[in-house]
């Protein structure tokens, strides 16, 4: 045990042994070994916390599965396994270069260092990179979590002011604008937060014709509506799902990965509450992400202290603890690929 | 840098010159102090400023409830009256008191260590908890806050139920989590790290190993506690369901979550409470603590098991029966490392030397209300008697029996054992009895009618009740109760502040302890220990003896103390 | 406690069923059960808070430091192990005990009888509506079970959390929305118990109460058929008395009768404000744009109608819509027609206070049992 090599205190008189520098020893340790084992141990914990903070969203993502599997199944689909194993490598890449920035740290190799944490960073920017294709695509397609989810594709009639659709659509029906009170209230506050249109928008790339309160198709609305009979009076629920899908606008967006799918608020096969799986997609994804760009800024940190000359062989210790972080960064996607783009 | 002998007790008016309240000035040297006795009273200032806010709320709740129409306030300003009481004394004062005020003032000396491992995560860890009572302030401006401190769905995500500072007071808690977690992770690292020689585990004071098992929930129970916040935010702000029935959310995995965090919480605000006792139990007894390896382990089996309990909060929210069978059945194993503790205690007081120090007088009180609050655990432990006394002013009664009267009594009374060594003044010890008894009969009359209060029936969270249901007369009794309690706080607080300037100039060891921060100067100098300090048996108290030059204790003239041979002793 | 004590034997050797120190009157069939239990928890507490609070206060005394005496006395036993297993394994034979009588007595009231009365309990900010489906009648404010039968609760909720608690029952279980809870009580006593909502639902919370009124099984049959006809046989003249007494209550959480505002518009002078066209909306156009031939409203009876209907259509200024917009399902036409006319004849119904006037004429004898109910909760 580490206490039983504590050498005499060496506060103030420094004559301690060759490593034993004031300059990175806070005060209170007795030598370089003690603070080293200290931070491992803080790092340790801290990546514990970081584990349990995943673990919260991998139970919800479980309960979830567990009860709608369907959506999964369904929401899977629209990912793209090449970028994301694309990331996988890259990812596991940097964690390798950064084990190497470690061992060379612990040899005192200070150009290796270098090399290795700018190859590392360039991992981190790497994967961002990516991220930012696929999620671009996402928001462009509408994939969007939440009632984000419920608005159009890539439509600037999203931007339509309140009035400008009512003048469009008078055939809003009073048992409409019931229902979509009852049932949509969310949305409707969700959408009156919504920032104003840019006034270059223009309002008749898509048709808002097609679809019902709100921008959701109708079909969708039936679906949904189905979801709330408890809540709401047959007539409601009975005048809603008569109206009859009316699907008419074209699929119109770019080719991509997915051409062959129809998108999720025309296709009639589309199981309820479909956005969750994009909910709990970027919510992990994101969060992780999140944790990506702080590594970066680590890696970023421990390049400039490295460039400073402040790591030596007798301590080196915030680049292992980087690395730590880094590993338990890169770990935690290798549990998200296969959750979200394989299985 | 100075220092005085560390070995032993100090020449009488040898007051040290440079202590860590000197060492240097300056709001600015106070702020961005890294010195972890500068950041405990930091802590302490704020705790006991957010328990004052929280303790208005309190009795603006009970003076509403002396009336059943309501007294003073409509129904949405008692709902944020008690939201707020709760929330503000279980996020800002109960859960940080103990360890983050009391402890990071006292563990390192305790251990014998300078500092904590990572001074700067635990000036961070302050500015979060500031920062998380700024976002409770945001909560209040921006629309309030109405939710009870357990923010439960669908009702809280509905932005047609509850009020504009949810997202805030949610942000709010988040960070104060953070706050908790980095100052759990820091005690582990020190208590691991950090011990001298001769510190061996089972030398630690009780107050170490209680802080060590809260510790260990800090950091293993709040992170969930954090991403179950972030999930209720982005619910309320983005819609995404997961709580939300309308979305195929299921809200009764938010309870799940919530008390997976939160009854590890309860034990992140008792067990640092049964810390503290152990020790003044056995200081003020002058006499060694009985079982120590029990009440040791006992810390430990209250933090493990306290994870395997939370489904009890919700015997009444559909779970299946099995379940609530199980969470039962788990429940009462909780109940064996208490009882185990309290009769140790007792235990630890036969064959004393008891002096009747105010701080003593709270470690009985705390016994006494302990053991009515553990009692009243069985009730509610108990299935078939729980679904009667869920959500009644029952549960309210014996929670405040367990988070205020033992969490917050003891931390009252290490504030009066550590009030010397924390400011170098001793308080007015008549005043103190006399403010003690103010406040155990304040509480008990508050907390203990609420008991049949509860069993009769009555809900928690009502503004008004019915007139005719014979609640109104414990109401008023409750109430009455309060305005002793509160007036007991605030004679607490009178004294306490008038001995900083008034105050008899404190001894190094005005009790009897033997643990090692009875072996620096009062107020300690500003890095503890100049020299690594001597352990022993930090229970064997028969080395002191009463110095009355002093007005204190000293190690025994006829006895040679282990630091004798040291240089810069005697 | 001494005191505790002394009321509670007493109480225990009197009437089983009525009010003791610490419960409520016992109503239902597993009241007694769970009544024992209690006690027999109580008990044991009581052995235990006497035994430390006896040695507590015995030690402090005995081994009090005499304040001349300031040495230490460090003697004393440091451990004992067998002292130390006692006082682990007796505690947890105890609480073995005490769960295994918990299990047992939690499964009593947990499983309901097979031929129980069912009755439908909907639950939402901050009114009940209790339907029984074999007579299809629904209630609001009041739910009427038979004496001596098991009645089967099946409860929702369309909003928040709530919690179907009846203390003289001594059952709860929380309503949650989007899935159905249950739970089962037999009443064993006639009488009026006091409902309330145990899980805290927002700004009413603490009004959302009902009453349980329990009735032999002859009365209880009359009570169905009465209820089943009682707003088809009426006399329009007496519609808006039915009204006032049978459906305002789902009203009386938000909206007064005394003109007070609370989360909703008053009552009081609602149909002056109405005929007026003086209420102004949230989106800035008055009532008077809406009305009169041609408009939106052709007569104010429509403009109520429409607000009980689809209360979000028009909101008042100064106020939020959170009523529920399901009564089109839970009210007959005839109900929306007494609810209209009641909003008529306000003025003859109650005073300025809004208390309810007596009817000059000889009471009904349905009014009568409705007075008699609402006057003493359990």
């Amino acid at each position: 045990m580490s206490q039983l090599e504590i050498q005499p205190d060496s506060h103030g008189t420094d004559h301690g042994h060759d490593h034993d520098h004031p300059d990175h020893l806070g005060h209170h340790w007795e030598n370089s070994k003690q603070q080293f084992e200290a931070g491992k141990l803080g790092m340790w914990l801290f990546l514990a916390t970081e584990v349990l903070l995943f673990g919260g969203l991998f139970v919800a993502y479980s309960v979830w599965r567990g009860n709608h599997p369907e959506i999964f199944q369904y929401g899977s689909q629209f990912l793209d396994t090449f970028w994301g194993a694309l990331n996988t490598g890259v990812l596991l890449v940097s964690s390798m270069t950064m084990a190497m920035a470690v061992t060379f740290a612990a040899r005192g190799n200070r150009k290796g260092i270098v090399i290795c944490l700018v190859l590392t960073l360039m991992g981190a920017a790497g994967f961002m990179v990516i991220k930012y294709i696929e999620y671009s695509h996402k928001f462009h397609e509408g994939f969007l979590p939440g009632f984000s989810f419920y608005e159009e594709p890539s439509a600037s009639h999203l931007w339509l002011p309140l009035e400008q659709e009512h003048d469009q659509d008078v055939a809003h029906s009073t048992l409409e604008t019931e229902a979509h009170n009852t049932a949509f209230a969310h949305e409707t506050t969700a959408r009156d937060e919504m920032p104003l249109p840019p006034p270059t928008a223009e309002p008749s790339v898509v048709p808002a014709a097609g679809t019902g309160p709100e921008g959701l198709t109708t079909n969708e609305l039936a679906l949904e509506t189905a979801e709330f009979a408890v809540f709401l009076p047959p007539s409601v629920i009975g005048n809603l799902e008569n109206q009859g899908p009316e699907l008419d606008f074209a699929e119109h967006h770019e080719p991509g990965e997915e051409p062959h799918l129809p998108h999720p608020l025309q296709d009639p096969d589309r199981p309820p509450n479909a956005q969750k799986f994009f909910t709990i997609y970027f919510l992990m994804t994101g969060l992780h992400g999140i944790h990506v760009i702080i590594g970066g800024f680590v890696i970023l940190w421990l390049l400039l202290l490295t460039l400073r000359g402040r790591f030596s062989r007798g301590y080196y210790t915030p680049v292992d603890l980087g690395g730590l972080y880094w590993h338990i960064v890169d770990v935690i996607w290798i549990f998200l690929f296969p959750l979200f783009y394989l299985i | 840098m100075t220092t005085l002998d560390t070995g032993q007790m100090q020449k009488p008016d040898l007051a040290p010159r440079d202590n860590y309240l000197t060492h240097t000035r300056g709001a600015w040297s106070w702020l961005f102090t890294l010195d972890h006795k500068r950041i405990g009273i930091m802590y302490l200032v704020c705790v006991l400023s957010a328990f004052f806010v929280a303790g208005i709320f309190a009795l603006l709740v009970r003076t509403q409830l002396l009336t059943p129409e309501g007294t003073i306030m409509g129904q949405d300003d008692y709902n944020q009256a008690f939201t707020l009481h709760g929330a503000i004394m279980v996020f800002l004062v109960i859960i940080p008191s103990i360890p983050a005020a009391l402890g990071n003032f006292v563990l390192p000396i305790m251990l014998g260590a300078k500092d904590v491992a990572f001074p700067r995560l635990n000036l961070f860890s302050f500015w979060l908890w500031v920062s998380g009572a700024l976002f409770f302030v945001l909560a209040l401006v921006s629309g309030g806050l109405d939710t009870g401190w357990t923010f439960y769905t669908p009702y809280s995500t509905d932005p047609n139920s509850a009020m504009g500072g949810m997202i805030p007071a949610v942000t709010g808690a988040f960070v104060l989590g953070f706050s908790s977690i980095f100052t759990g992770m820091n005690f582990i690292v020190t208590i691991h790290r950090l011990r001298p020689p001769g510190m061996t585990w089972f030398r630690m004071p009780l107050f170490l190993w209680g802080i060590y098992a809260t510790a260990i929930l800090q950091v293993m129970a709040t992170p969930v506690l954090g991403i179950t916040l972030a999930l209720l935010a982005v619910e309320r702000a983005f819609g995404i369901g997961i709580f939300n029935p309308e979305l195929g959310g299921d809200p009764v995995l938010y309870q799940h979550f919530f008390w997976f965090y939160s009854h590890p919480a309860v034990y992140i605000m008792i067990l640092p409470g049964m810390a503290i006792i152990s020790d003044l139990i056995a200081v003020h007894s002058h006499r060694h603590i009985f079982g120590y390896k029990f009440i040791a382990y006992s810390s430990i089996a209250i933090a493990l098991f306290s994870f395997l309990v939370w489904g009890h909060h919700m015997f009444t929210s559909g779970q299946s029966p099995l379940v609530n069978v199980i969470f039962s059945a788990i429940t009462f194993s909780v109940a064996i490392p208490s009882a185990i503790k309290v009769f140790n205690w007792l235990a630890t007081m036969y064959k004393g030397s008891i002096s009747w120090n105010t701080p003593m007088l709270y470690a009985m009180g705390f016994i006494f209300i302990f053991t009515i609050g553990g009692l009243t655990g069985l009730h509610l432990g108990t299935l078939a008697t729980d679904i009667h006394l869920h959500d009644t002013y029952f549960v309210v009664a014996h929670f405040h029996y367990v988070m205020m009267g033992s969490a917050l009594i003891a931390m009252i009374g290490g504030l009066h054992h550590w009030w010397p060594k924390i400011t170098g003044k001793m308080y007015n010890e008549n005043w103190g009895r006399f403010a003690f008894a103010l406040v155990f009969i304040g509480f008990n009359v508050t907390f203990f009618t609420q008991f049949m209060l509860g069993s009769q029936g009555m809900p928690r969270r009502y503004a008004t009740y019915p007139a005719d249901a014979g609640f109104q007369i414990y109401h008023v009794i409750s109430s009455i109760g309060s305005y002793i309690l509160a007036v007991g706080f605030f004679v607490t607080a009178g004294y306490l502040l008038q001995s900083m300037f008034g105050g008899r100039r404190a001894p190094a060891n005005p009790w009897g302890g033997r643990s090692l921060e009875w072996q620096c100067s009062s107020p300690p100098p500003h890095d503890n220990f100049s020299e690594t300090p001597t352990v022993g048996d930090c229970y064997d108290f028969s080395v002191l003896e009463w110095n009355e030059d002093e007005q204190g204790y000293v190690w025994r003239s006829d006895i040679p103390h282990p630091g004798e041979e040291e240089p810069g002793g005697h | 406690m001494m005191s505790t004590l002394a009321t509670i034997l007493p109480a225990m050797l009197g009437d089983a069923t009525g009010p003791t120190f610490w419960m409520p009157e016992a109503a239902s069939s597993v009241a007694g059960e769970i009544d024992w239990i209690l006690e027999f928890i109580n008990v044991i507490s009581y052995i235990f808070f006497f035994i430390i609070v006896f040695a507590l206060v015995y030690l402090a005394v005995k081994y009090r430091r005499d304040p001349e005496r300031k040495q230490i006395s460090g003697d004393g036993p440091t451990h004992n192990m067998t002292l130390e297993l006692t006082w682990t394994i007796i505690p947890t034979l105890i609480v073995l005990v005490i769960f295994w009588v918990g299990m047992v007595g939690y499964i009593d009231l947990r499983e309901s009888p097979d031929d129980s009365y069912e009755v439908g309990v909907f639950a939402q900010k901050w009114q009940w509506t209790f339907s029984h489906p074999e007579y299809g009648v629904t209630e609001g404010g009041e739910l009427t079970v038979p004496l001596g039968r098991p009645v089967r609760v099946i409860m929702t909720s369309a909003d928040v959390l709530h919690a179907f608690f009846v203390p003289a029952f001594r059952v709860k279980q929380d309503i949650v929305p989007g899935r159905y809870s249950t739970l089962w009580f037999e009443a064993t006593k006639p009488g009026s118990y006091q409902l309330y909502c145990a899980e805290y639902c927002g700004k009413d919370h603490s009004k959302m109460l009902a009453t349980v009124r329990v009735l032999p099984e002859d009365e209880f049959q009359d009570a169905m058929g009465k209820l089943a006809r009682e707003y088809e046989d009426l006399p329009d003249a007496d519609l808006p008395r039915y009204a006032l007494v049978r459906l305002y209550n789902r009203c009386s959480s938000c909206h007064s009768l005394d003109g007070s505002t609370g989360t909703a518009p008053s009552f009081k002078g609602l149909w002056d404000r109405t005929t007026g066209g003086s209420t102004v909306f949230t989106d800035g156009s008055s009532l008077k744009d809406h009305m009169g031939s041609g408009g939106e409203y052709e007569v104010p009876e429509n403009y109520i109608r429409e607000s009980i209907l689809n209360p979000g259509k028009y909101v008042v200024e100064n106020f939020t819509n959170v009523m529920p917009n399901n009564f089109a399902s839970q009210l007959k036409p005839r109900q929306i027609e007494a609810l209209v006319l009641m909003m008529k004849h306000m003025d003859e119904l109650v005073d300025e206070d809004g208390n309810i006037i007596e009817p000059p004429e000889t009471e009904e004898p349905k009014e009568s049992a409705m007075t008699e109910t609402t006057g003493d909760g359990g």
